[in-house]
């Protein structure tokens, strides 16, 4: 667990809490304001009692005053879903440290935040398992830490949470847009979607994102990448090998191309931004090598994702 | 253009490297990244870089081409002739000595010479303005001719130094340069371009002189064997036979081993084998019968470089008897030394010489004033009665003789170390003769030619000295004898250099004869086949013809006389043909050849310039593609 985060950020999170935008639409009881009506404390209405109500919510008070029957509403409080898209193709294992930890480092983050506010939190991880040259003992750790990790609820869970997360290995091209696009069909309710993923699929990214905010996800895309993508260091003739599609590339890379490399690399940042502005995601760009308290206490809290 | 380093283009091998570069798959680095979709927009420009054994149509390909193509150029150091800057008045001189006939360039040094200066005059720039040039041709071969003025006519310039041809003369380039001088004395912005092998050149009478001077080096090589001397005398053994004495001279690189052939009036006489070591000269005698007057010429059958100094001729005439007429009191060693002289000598003793005596091709006058003045060539001893000298003549006692000139033909083997003489006339020196023999306060001996006159004049009585009892009195008299001879005179006369005057005096009419009488006319056939004719001026003394650029015999005829002149080069130093590193020019220093000079002609650094431009450009190019 503390190799994914410390106990100091686990204590200040704990004090955090998911905003949500929207009012939860799930099901299952939680603590979310709801526009079902149930049981809790808060008042919402009055109606008129038909026979088979349930006497003990009765207002007897309006009963004695008016002498006519009414029964007392009250808000239902249901749990907000929060579903976490975490990338764990062969690209998000490069960097150092690397991308997939500390995208995994930014799940355990948000999904402690949610546990401990008693939301319900799914991770959907792409690619499959079966896309992962793993062992087969390797590939049963893996298998059972995703299904433990596809719903996770209640702040006790939060320990073979982060456990399970540990467990995950990064490998496999990414298939960004059919996984955001099966999570997006696949959630009973809506609630709030965080993607953590370099973004950096041949396919695009833009039908995932699109599928997951058609379905009403309030989204948080995280976008994280490596220090030595941001500032390569490697120089001369070299061939550039895509670790997911392994497709060859020839370049003849000097310092002197660095600016115009990171001018490309600032580009492609922007044009997502802009995409993720468009559709009303939060969008947010970090370096694996960033200070993960950072993100998390000031970047996440100044955009409103908690509070 | 042309290239003073054609070596240079030997880097256009580089040229096909290039290429092969670009053919050739670059060895690249193996490098697993995340995903190349960061790397797109240099991946697309790279595929275009990656030709895979094909040759692709690149902009860097060709740049890069130029760009070597351009320093190639720059190395082969291309120059322009003539492009010599501001300079308002160039003056060409093509030296025309002997030694520019030489082979070693082709077709031969002068015309290389010719062909480096046609370029300077295509370089020449005419036109309207102030920047227009002019160009003078001079050629400096026996003498320094002025063959084109100063002009900008490009074609005129080139006719001029086209129609100039190479003498057989000796390399005589100061009267060139002195004109050249004075051409461009205040001309600060004028040039003087030599065209000389630089061989046999010495110039340090010009020191002194700031002369804007560029000297274009011809010639490669010296390999040449020549004649350097040649002349003929009667055998001392064997007075019926004529001894031919003759030198050749090696400057090649290797042994001459020839023959020399030797012919009379072009009739083969012999032939003798000849063995000279590099560098020096083999003297050879000859012994031929010779039974009328004709020329003998010696011959190398050789092949060198330079053909001009492999003959020389040399007109001989039958000894004829020299009628000498001693004008003396009795003077027995006189008599005696006089008839030892020469076996062809005849002697006549009188002690007056009068108006009906015969006339004698040598008068010698001992201490004796005739009463009538001989005509001809006198040798006199204390004579002072004559219109010779100007001022008093003084009597001076037991004279010390303190200085003779021995390198005078009349004082040869001739010393005065014991001589003393006990009384001398004291003249002032006549401006006709020079003084052989000096004494503190007079000349004691003076020999010179006034009129047509030889003079020998000696100022003591010889009986009144010790000379006649010294071996040198006999050779001195011998020496008189052959000098005053009008043979040897007019054989002298006969023997000639390329440049120097034929001068032939002419008879003097008879005192009563109209001018007129005298033919108006000579003809000399010269040795290329011309027949120039030549009007005789009826006062003129003598006859006179300076055209004698080329060796060979000239034949000049007056009437039925004929006389034949022998032109030959016999110069040792024209046939030492290696090309001169650098003109001497005393104090001053070396005139190097004009490479140095030129350097400011070349063109190479606009070559680089170039370059440099397309290096940047290509620069930029590169860089644009990826900025």
């Amino acid at each position: 667990m503390n190799a994914l985060i410390s106990a100091d950020l686990l204590r200040r999170l704990e004090q955090l809490q998911l905003l949500a935008v929207r009012r939860s639409k799930s099901s299952l009881k939680g603590e979310r304001r709801s526009r079902a009506r149930g049981l809790s404390v808060e008042f919402a209405d009055h109606r008129n009692y038909v026979l088979g109500d349930d006497l003990r919510y009765l207002d007897w008070n309006l009963l004695g005053r008016l002498d006519r029957l009414f029964l007392k509403l009250y808000e239902e409080e249901r749990e907000l879903p929060v579903r976490i898209f975490l990338d764990a193709s062969e690209s998000m294992s490069f960097g150092f440290p690397a991308k997939f930890d500390f995208a995994r480092q930014v799940a355990a983050g948000i999904g402690y935040v949610a546990l401990c506010g008693f939301d319900r939190v799914g991770l959907t991880i792409f690619p499959d398992a079966a896309a992962q040259r793993l062992s087969p003992a390797e590939n049963l750790t893996e298998s059972a830490a995703r299904g433990a990790l596809r719903t996770v609820r209640g702040r006790k869970s939060s320990l073979g949470y982060f456990q399970n997360l540990h467990a995950l290995h990064a490998g496999g091209a990414a298939q960004f847009n059919p996984a955001l696009k099966r999570g997006a069909m696949e959630a009973r309710q809506a609630g709030i979607a965080v993607v953590l993923s370099d973004f950096l699929d041949p396919d695009g990214y833009e039908e995932g994102l699109k599928a997951l905010v058609g379905r009403g996800f309030q989204v948080y895309a995280v976008q994280i990448l490596a220090p030595e993508e941001l500032d390569p260091s490697t120089f001369g003739d070299l061939r550039l090998v895509d670790s997911e599609t392994g497709k060859e590339q020839d370049v003849t890379f000097g310092k002197f191309r660095l600016a115009s490399y990171q001018a490309s690399v600032a580009k492609y940042v922007q044009r997502l931004r802009e995409f993720c502005k468009g559709r009303g995601i939060a969008f947010f760009s970090v370096s694996s090598s960033a200070d993960l308290g950072d993100l998390l206490l000031q970047q996440l809290r100044a955009a409103e994702v908690w509070g | 253009m042309n290239f003073l380093s054609p070596i240079g283009f030997a880097f256009a091998a580089a040229l096909p490297v290039v290429v092969g570069f670009y053919l050739l798959k670059r060895k690249r680095v193996v490098r697993v990244v995340p995903s190349t979709l960061l790397w797109q927009r240099f991946l697309a420009e790279n595929q275009a870089n990656s030709p895979f054994q094909k040759l692709r149509n690149q902009a860097l390909l060709w740049l890069q081409l130029l760009l070597l193509a351009l320093a190639v150029l720059a190395l082969a150091r291309p120059y322009f002739s003539g492009t010599t800057g501001k300079s308002s008045l160039q003056v060409v001189i093509l030296d025309a000595s002997a030694s520019m006939q030489a082979t070693d360039e082709s077709p031969s040094r002068f015309g290389r010479a010719q062909s480096e200066a046609i370029k300077l005059i295509d370089g020449l720039k005419t036109g309207f303005g102030s920047g227009d040039q002019q160009m003078l041709v001079l050629v400096a071969g026996a003498t320094a001719e002025v063959r084109q003025g100063a002009t900008s006519d490009r074609a005129a310039l080139r006719r001029a130094v086209q129609a100039a041809r190479a003498t057989d003369s000796s390399t005589r380039l100061g009267d060139a340069l002195r004109v050249a001088e004075s051409l461009t004395r205040d001309l600060p912005q004028s040039e003087i371009h030599l065209f000389s092998d630089g061989a046999g050149v010495d110039l340090k009478e010009f020191e002194q002189h700031d002369l804007p001077l560029l000297f274009h080096r011809i010639g490669k090589r010296s390999e040449n064997a020549g004649i350097a001397s040649l002349d003929v005398k009667i055998s001392p053994e064997d007075p019926s036979q004529r001894a031919i004495f003759t030198s050749v001279v090696n400057y090649g690189i290797q042994p001459l081993i020839s023959t020399i052939e030797l012919r009379f009036n072009g009739q083969l006489v012999e032939t003798k084998p000849i063995t000279v070591p590099v560098g020096t000269a083999t003297p050879l005698v000859f012994l031929a019968q010779q039974g009328e007057d004709g020329v003998f010429a010696v011959r190398l059958p050789l092949a060198d470089d330079l053909l001009a100094d492999n003959e020389a001729r040399a007109v001989s005439l039958l000894p004829r008897p020299i009628h000498v007429g001693l004008i003396s009191r009795g003077n027995r060693f006189l008599e005696k030394a006089l008839a030892a002289s020469s076996p062809l000598v005849d002697v006549t003793v009188l002690p007056d010489y009068r108006p009906n005596d015969p006339r004698f091709d040598v008068t010698v006058l001992d201490d004796v004033s005739p009463g009538f003045w001989p005509p001809g060539n006198v040798l006199a001893f204390h004579v002072a009665s004559t219109n010779w000298f100007e001022g008093p003549i003084s009597v001076i006692d037991s004279p010390a003789i303190v200085d003779w000139r021995n390198t005078h033909p009349l004082l040869r083997f001739v010393g005065f170390d014991t001589v003393q003489i006990a009384q001398s006339l004291a003249v002032k020196a006549p401006g006709w003769g020079i003084p052989l023999v000096d004494s503190p306060s007079a000349p004691l001996l003076l020999a010179g030619e006034l009129g047509r006159q030889r003079i020998v004049w000696v100022g003591f009585d010889v009986l009144q000295s010790t000379w006649p009892l010294r071996l040198s009195f006999p050779i001195f008299v011998a020496n008189a004898v052959q000098w005053l001879n009008p043979a040897t005179v007019a054989a002298n006369r006969a023997f000639l250099h390329p440049g120097d005057a034929i001068r032939l005096p002419l008879a003097s009419p008879p005192e009563n004869s109209s001018p007129v009488s005298r033919l108006d006319h000579a003809v000399l056939l010269r040795p290329d086949g011309q027949k120039v004719t030549l009007p005789i001026d009826p006062l003129a003394r003598d006859l006179v013809y300076a055209s004698t650029d080329i060796q060979g015999i000239y034949q000049l005829s007056i009437g039925t006389n004929r006389t034949d002149f022998a032109v030959n080069l016999l110069d040792a130093n024209e046939s030492r043909i290696q090309p001169g590193d650098a003109l001497n020019m005393g104090r001053r220093g070396d005139v190097l050849p004009a490479s140095l000079k030129r350097a400011n002609l070349e063109s190479w650094r606009w070559f680089a310039l170039a370059a440099l431009a397309v290096m940047a450009l290509e620069w930029w190019w590169f860089h644009r593609r990826t900025a």
